[in-house]
């Protein structure tokens, strides 16, 4: 058989005036991102200081880590509504157990595993074993963890009597040790692209050099305004290091290993994947788990921001969590989608709060024009599709 | 002679790294059934889309003519208004609606004040199956509960209720039992009688033989010699211009002497999940042995899918019984259970058990053994070892594809095939079970695949084919099991098996 003898003939006319348009629509949500900081920047002087790019850095972790889990879960063709309230519930139990005299190192992993994958093997063992779908599932599961939290702790908030505990959420890596993580990542991130580069040209592959040049000018962008933002104000936020290792985390995961592929093939064809002997129950708890886990973070986070924890921490989170993924590009029918998508979704969601509040936007407005647009981010992505 | 109702010229069609088509020429005449031919990939189902207005005017370059007149299509809408009726390679019915809504989805017959007239809808329905000779479809039928050889018919109705003067079947025949397909023949002819004009894509050579009044063969893109006259034209030749070489063999079947048992079900039923109290398959018990084809032959529905899913776990709250391999019973939970076991199972129905569609051919090539190309521990994949495997196979079967990045979907049926192969060979399995393996696949194609069960069987792997082709399996197995209704009711050894024999059996008639 001749392998390739019809694919010589490559004739692609008038490709050279949809580049641009092509450049546009693959990255869109970048863009959007870059023209809205801009726009914000010229809008209101308070809000490219380092101080106000540290303290948005530091909001956008909480929904960040949670959406990490949530692209997972949207990618196997599924969707978690209770992490708002595992956010209260962890909150309120890790604060709760450290009142009663629990140190902190072992409050913490124990509210992780108690609330986190306690929760999430629960929501996994039903919608796996037993087909249930996930949207109920986790909406009773979005009650029921919010009565938790409300009967623990009858309604009112717990302070926090521990030292330690606030620095989880609020403490700084010292701006000199930061900019030798910082440099030290940099270095480590170009090195690993410069290694792809290279494997790929040795053997043969052809490289996407609009690709390379984005995602380059991404990184370096990235952590060059990193490295003014957190070397002139404190230093990098624990939060923002806890989250930055998570969404590599996920990144990596997704790329490189066999459980990312399973979740790609999972949320393709859920058939095929059974019968390509693919554990479609244990990979689909293991996910669940995932978010929860990273939920119960996200509240011990927050709860450690604050310096106490609220039954009502969390309301909503869910929604901006689905919005970060579905901005991101990652698709609500499973399948397809990318954790550097949902990173950038979280970001715009939180410049644009970020911004509103600084412009005094009022709160009701505010809500309107977020939903306005997660509809026009899924209505891009049906539009894309179509084509 | 009959007018020239259809004439494509200079037809060429680029997709991103392939040339489909490469200057085709062709044309069709009213009252006649014109086969296109070609080898998986030589751009029929392409050109018929072009013709169908899939692909619109200006992503294609030539020119099409319908009686004469140059047309241009924006759209499927206008190709259909100009009497253009496509029946595609995947059927395109909404199974939750019902026949006569199918037939006549979007312009159903309406009031003045705009309420539908199911009367007389229903009344239209079942005068065209009527006209059309089918008696055993009602209009009110839902189109998920009849079979599909009943909804490729309500797809010709379809077809025929918008005026169709040309009707292109792709592959219509693939998924038919031998009654059906005598039914769609007696309407084909019907069709002709009445001056449509038919193109029709096929791999099976005796269908041409049997309706075909001229061939067209395409191959990588272009028309090979003028369209003729299947009187004048020998089956070798038309394999010649559809390869580009000659085949000798068309079953090389090589003699080997079979080892000792491997396989061994006892006792397997399959519980029916609609039907309770039913079985779909039966008390089914059969050995297979080392480095022998063994072919299950039967009707359609005849419980053969279900047997070897069975087997393989893909049903197990549903199966009960006894697999055995190499002497040790396996506890199979789960397709897992059993590729771990060293068994594989190519499905038969490839689009939605096998494919992974929007991604990559290296993505559909290696999801089942991603055990071999990542780290033990943390399971990171390695990229460089697993497209060196992916090539490998690439080129091992012949894959006609730009690329190993290419998403399967856009490949042709065949090739998409070819990849599924790819994938059940990379997981190494000691029992390689394949499901209807030469559906939709060309000659050559079947041929090379043929070939490839032969070094498999050579290197001690117990092969086991279900296929409703007699010939074939009549030409490849070392023996053959016969079910009907669920039960295996026959063996043959390859010597003693005849054709008359084994219908006999499969049809419940011995
Ligand atoms: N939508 C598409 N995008 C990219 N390439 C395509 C697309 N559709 C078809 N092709 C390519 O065009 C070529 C012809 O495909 P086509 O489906 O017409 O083959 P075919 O003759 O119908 O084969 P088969 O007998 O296997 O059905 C193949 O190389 C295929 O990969
Ligand atoms: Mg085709």
């Amino acid at each position: 058989m001749s392998a390739d003898s019809n694919v010589a003939g490559v004739g692609v006319g008038g490709a050279k005036e949809n580049h641009l348009i092509n450049f546009i629509k693959d990255n869109a949500t970048l863009i959007a991102l870059i023209v809205l900081v801009i726009g914000l920047s010229f809008a209101d002087d308070a809000f490219f200081t380092a101080r106000n790019l540290s303290n948005l850095s530091r909001q956008v972790t909480i929904i960040g880590i949670i959406a990490v889990g949530m692209t997972m879960v949207i990618l196997i063709a599924g969707i978690d509504l209770s992490v708002g309230s595992v956010v209260g519930l962890s909150a309120v139990v890790c604060t709760l157990m450290m009142q009663y005299g629990v140190p902190t190192v072992l409050a913490v992993p124990a509210t992780l595993l108690v609330v986190g994958v306690g929760i999430g093997a629960w929501n996994g063992f039903w919608i796996a074993k037993f087909n249930i779908p996930p949207f109920i599932i986790t909406l009773g599961m979005l009650t029921i963890a919010r009565g938790l939290a409300l009967t623990l702790t009858n309604g009112s908030s717990v302070p926090v009597t521990s030292d330690v505990f606030p620095l989880i959420g609020g403490a700084y890596i010292p701006p000199m040790m930061s900019s030798i993580v910082l440099i030290v990542c940099a270095a480590l991130a170009v090195f690993s692209i410069f290694r792809d580069v290279q494997q790929s040209k040795a053997h043969g592959v052809e490289v996407n050099m609009q690709e390379l040049l984005v995602n380059g000018a991404v990184m370096i962008g990235g952590f060059a305004l990193a490295f003014h933002v957190f070397t002139s104000y404190k230093g990098i936020p624990v939060p923002v290091a806890i989250f930055a290792v998570i969404a590599f985390a996920g990144i990596y995961t997704l790329n490189s290993t066999r459980f990312g592929r399973r979740l790609y093939a999972l949320g393709g064809n859920e058939d095929a994947a059974r019968l390509s002997g693919i554990n479609v129950v244990r990979t689909k708890m293991i996910v669940y788990t995932v978010i929860s886990v990273l939920s119960a973070l996200a509240g011990i986070i927050l709860a450690s921001r604050l310096n106490g924890a609220s039954p009502n921490l969390g309301t909503m989170f869910e929604l901006d969590a689905i919005a970060a993924v579905v901005i991101g590009g990652t698709s609500l029918a499973g399948g397809s989608g990318k954790v550097s998508g949902t990173i950038i979704g979280a970001l715009l969601i939180g410049v644009l709060n970020n911004g509103m509040s600084l412009l005094g936007v009022v709160t009701f407005y505010q809500l309107i024009i977020k939903g306005l647009i997660i509809i026009l981010a899924v209505w891009f992505d049906v539009m894309q599709k179509k084509k | 002679m009959s007018e020239v109702v259809l004439k494509m010229q200079g037809i060429i069609k680029d997709f991103p790294g392939v040339r489909a088509l490469n200057n085709v020429n062709f044309e069709a005449r009213s009252g006649e059934l014109l086969a296109l031919m070609g080898e998986n990939g030589a751009g029929k189902s392409t050109l018929m889309k072009v013709l169908s207005g899939v692909w619109p005017y200006p992503t294609y370059e030539g020119d099409i003519y319908l009686r004469g007149e140059k047309v241009r299509f924006a759209n499927t809408k206008e190709a259909e208004a100009a009497g253009i009726g496509i029946i595609y390679q995947e059927l395109n019915l909404i199974p939750g609606l019902s026949v006569a809504e199918n037939i006549f989805l979007d312009r159903q017959f309406t009031d003045a004040k705009g309420r539908i007239n199911w009367n007389q809808t229903f009344a239209e329905t079942q005068k065209l199956l009527t006209e059309l000779g089918i008696n055993d479809i009602r209009p009110t039928d839902l189109v998920q509960n009849i079979t599909v050889g009943k909804q490729q018919m309500v797809e010709i109705a379809k077809a025929l209720s918008l005026k169709a003067e040309i009707l292109v079947l792709d592959e219509p025949t693939s998924a038919l039992t031998d009654k059906e397909v005598k039914d769609l023949f007696r309407i084909i002819r019907k069709l002709k009688a009445d001056g449509v004009c038919m193109c029709y894509i096929s791999h099976k050579m005796e269908e041409i033989e049997q309706i075909a009044d001229r061939i067209a063969v395409l191959r990588d893109g272009q028309t090979i010699g003028e369209v003729t006259p299947i009187a004048d034209i020998t089956l070798d030749q038309i394999i010649a211009r559809m390869v580009g070489r000659d085949i000798k063999d068309m079953f090389p079947k090589v003699d080997f002497t079979p080892g000792e048992v491997t396989l061994e079900v006892n006792n397997l039923s399959v519980t029916n999940p609609d039907l309770p109290g039913g079985y779909m398959v039966k008390n089914a018990g059969f050995v297979a042995r080392k480095g022998e084809i063994l072919g299950i032959s039967g009707l359609m529905g005849a419980g053969r899918t279900e047997l070897v899913g069975g087997v393989f776990g893909a049903y197990p709250d549903q199966t009960t019984g006894e697999v055995k391999l190499n002497g040790q019973k396996l506890d199979i939970k789960s397709p897992k259970d059993a590729i771990d076991a060293g068994i594989a199972l190519l499905t038969e129905d490839r689009k939605a058990l096998g494919l992974f569609l929007d991604k990559s051919i290296s993505f559909n090539t290696t999801i089942s053994s991603l055990e071999t190309i990542s780290s033990r521990v943390l399971g990171i994949i390695n990229t460089q070892q697993e497209r060196k495997v992916v090539k490998e196979y690439v080129d091992q079967l012949g894959v006609k594809t730009p690329s190993i990045d290419t998403v399967i979907g856009t490949l042709s049926g065949g090739n998409q095939q070819k990849v599924i192969l790819g994938k059940w060979l990379n997981s190494r399995p000691d029992v390689f079970i394949l499901d209807e393996p030469t559906r939709g696949i060309d000659i050559g194609a079947k041929v090379e695949i043929y070939k490839l069960l032969n070094e498999l069987v050579q290197q001690g792997v117990t092969v086991i084919m279900i296929s409703s082709e007699l010939p074939e399996v009549l030409g490849m197995c070392d023996r053959i099991l016969v079910m009907c209704e669920g039960e295996i009711v026959s063996n043959f050894e390859r010597d003693d098996a005849k054709k008359e024999a084994i219908m006999a059996y499969a049809t419940g008639s011995a």
